[in-house]
C-alpha cells in the first residue's frame, strides 16, 4: 500500500494522502515522516458528512491560509492529499491522476476501517 | 505546424536544383529558398522557420554574418553551413559562431535531408503536447527546474513563439523578430496551444526579470486589455485591485462557518441574485465582479448557498489539521464544470469555462 502513494508522499510539501470510501470510511492513509500527528487526528473526524458533500464532484481543491487539501474522485471513493500552501500542486494533481488506476484495483481496506471505528467508539 | 527549412545560397542554379531534389524526396519539412542573406533575414522576421541551411561565401550578408545574426536574434533557429570553401579554421569559426552543423559541397540530397531531420528531431526531443494549458505546463517546468526551449504554436493565428528556460526560470522569449518580456507576455496570453520541447537552451543571457507567476498574471491582463470590448473605465486593471483592494474588507471577512450558517446540502436550488451593493454579501459579489468581470473564461459570478454545507465541512477539516481559514474552494463537477467558491456570509461562486486555469483564478482571488 505504501508503494502506491510513494510518488505523492515524496513530493516536497506533501503532508499525507488519505483515501476515504464513498460512505466516509477511511480506507487507507499514508503520511510523511514528521506529520504523524496529523495522521493520528484522522479518527477524530466524521468523514461521512464530508464525503456526502463531495457527491458529484470529480475534483476539488480547498485553499486554506497555510495548507491545501486536494481531492480527487476515485473508484473506492476519494483521494485526499494534504499539502503545504507552497507545495507544487500541479505535480500533486499529475501524480494523483497517475495513481487512479492503482486505486481502481484496490479493495476496501478492512484493517484501517476497523481501527478507526474502534477509536470512534 | 510542418517545419520549414530556409535554404540560402547565391548560386541560383544549385539552389534550384537542391529545392527540386528535396521536394522529390518528400522530406517531413517544407522548403523555402533565397539567394541573399538580407532576404533571408526578411523571411525570418516575417515567417516561421525551423532551420536555416546557408552557403558561406555570399555577397552582402555572408554565411558568417548570417550565423552571427541568427545566434543573436533567433537563438532557437539552428543554422547548418553548406560550403565548398572547406578549411579547418573555417569550420572552427563557424562552429564558434553558433552553427549547428557543417557540410561540404558537393553533397547528396539524402545526406542533407538526414542532417536536417536530425536537427529537427532535436527540437522536439522532449516530446510534443497538443491543446494543453500553457500556464500549467510552465509551472511544471518551473517546479522541476527544467532547462529547455519550448516552441509554442498558437492554433488560431498560426503563430509560433519560443520560450527559453534555464533551471526552471523563464529567461527569454522570441516572437518573430521580438525578444524579451514583450514577446513573453504575448505568448503567455495565448490559449489553445501546442508545444514541442527541446531539452536544451541555447540562450544564456537573461532578458526577462520577475517570476513566472507575475508574468502569467500580466499576460492575462494584457489579454483582457486587448479584447475589443474591454473598457478600463469600467474595470481597473487586476494588479491594481490586488495591490490596493483586498477582496475582503475587515467587515467582509469570511465568517467561520457554524452550524447555523450551513444550509442543508442538496436542498433544492438556492441560487439567488442579491441586490447589487445592498449588503456585505452584495459588496463581496460586486468586488468579485470588479476583479473577474473582464477575465477571459469567467462565465458568471453569482451567490449560491448550496455550497454552504461543503464549505462548513471543509472548515472543520481546516481546524482538524490546523490549516487556518478557508479562503477558496475549487470544484470540478461532471454536470456543471469548473467553479471557484468563495466563502462569506453569502457564498459566492465564480463559474469558469473548461479551458480556464484554476490557478489563475485562485491567484487573482488570493
Amino acid at each position: 500500500m505504501k508503494d502506491i502513494f510513494k510518488d505523492i508522499i515524496t513530493i516536497e510539501g506533501v503532508h499525507g494522502v488519505i483515501v476515504i470510501a464513498g460512505d466516509g470510511q477511511v480506507v487507507a492513509s499514508e503520511f510523511s515522516s514528521g506529520y504523524g500527528d496529523e495522521q493520528s487526528r484522522l479518527g477524530r473526524f466524521d468523514w461521512a458528512s464530508f464525503a456526502g458533500e463531495l457527491s458529484g464532484i470529480n475534483e476539488a481543491e480547498f485553499v486554506f491560509d497555510s495548507k491545501r487539501l486536494y481531492v480527487r474522485k476515485a473508484r473506492p471513493g476519494y483521494v485526499l492529499v494534504l499539502i503545504d500552501d507552497l507545495a507544487p500542486v500541479s505535480m500533486v494533481r499529475l501524480n494523483c491522476e497517475i495513481l487512479l488506476p492503482s486505486l481502481d484495483r484496490m479493495k476496501p481496506g478492512r484493517k484501517f476501517g476497523q481501527i478507526f471505528k474502534r477509536r470512534k467508539a | 505546424m510542418t517545419p520549414k527549412v530556409l535554404i540560402v545560397d547565391d548560386d541560383a542554379v544549385w539552389l534550384q536544383l537542391m529545392e527540386q531534389e528535396l521536394k522529390q524526396n518528400a522530406p517531413p519539412f517544407t522548403v523555402a529558398t533565397t539567394e541573399s542573406g538580407q532576404e533571408a533575414l526578411d523571411i525570418l522576421a516575417a515567417d516561421h522557420v525551423s532551420a536555416v541551411v546557408s552557403d558561406l561565401r555570399m555577397p552582402g550578408i555572408d554565411g558568417f554574418e548570417l550565423v552571427n545574426r541568427l545566434s543573436r536574434d533567433y537563438p532557437d533557429i539552428p543554422v547548418m553551413i553548406v560550403t565548398a570553401y572547406d578549411r579547418p579554421k573555417t569550420r572552427e569559426v563557424v562552429f564558434k559562431s553558433g552553427a549547428s552543423d557543417y557540410m561540404v559541397k558537393p553533397l547528396s540530397t539524402e545526406d542533407l535531408i538526414e542532417r536536417i531531420n536530425r536537427i529537427l528531431r532535436t527540437q522536439a526531443e522532449g516530446g510534443s503536447l497538443h491543446n494543453v494549458s500553457l500556464e500549467t505546463f510552465l509551472q511544471l517546468i518551473e517546479m522541476e527546474s527544467q532547462t529547455c526551449t519550448l516552441r509554442v504554436t498558437r492554433k488560431t493565428g498560426n503563430q509560433l513563439g519560443v520560450l527559453f528556460f534555464r533551471e526552471g526560470e523563464l529567461i527569454n522569449a522570441r516572437l518573430g523578430g521580438r525578444q524579451g518580456p514583450e514577446a513573453a507576455y504575448e505568448i503567455l496570453s495565448w490559449s489553445g496551444v501546442s508545444l514541442t520541447i527541446e531539452n536544451f537552451c541555447q540562450v544564456t543571457e537573461k532578458l526577462i526579470d520577475g517570476g513566472l507567476q507575475s508574468m502569467l498574471l500580466n499576460a492575462m491582463r494584457q489579454k483582457d486589455e486587448n479584447r475589443p470590448d474591454f473598457s478600463p473605465d469600467e474595470n481597473p486593471p487586476n494588479d491594481q485591485i490586488l495591490l490596493d483592494s483586498p477582496i475582503f474588507t475587515q467587515s467582509e471577512e469570511p465568517a467561520e462557518p457554524s452550524e447555523t450558517d450551513a444550509s442543508p446540502s442538496g436542498s433544492g436550488d438556492n441560487k439567488k441574485s442579491s441586490p447589487s451593493g445592498a449588503s456585505a454579501a452584495g459588496r463581496s459579489k460586486g468586488k468579485l465582479e470588479s476583479i473577474f468581470g473582464q477575465v477571459s473564461g469567467v462565465e458568471d459570478i453569482y451567490e449560491d448557498q448550496r455550497y454552504a454545507g461543503l464549505l462548513q465541512e471543509a472548515a472543520r477539516i481546516g481546524k482538524l489539521f490546523g490549516s487556518g481559514e478557508l479562503n477558496a474552494v475549487y470544484v470540478n463537477q461532471k454536470s456543471t464544470g469548473q467553479r471557484v467558491i468563495v466563502p462569506g456570509s453569502q457564498v459566492s461562486v465564480i463559474r469558469m469555462s473548461h479551458d480556464v486555469s484554476r490557478d489563475r483564478i485562485i491567484d487573482l482571488l488570493l
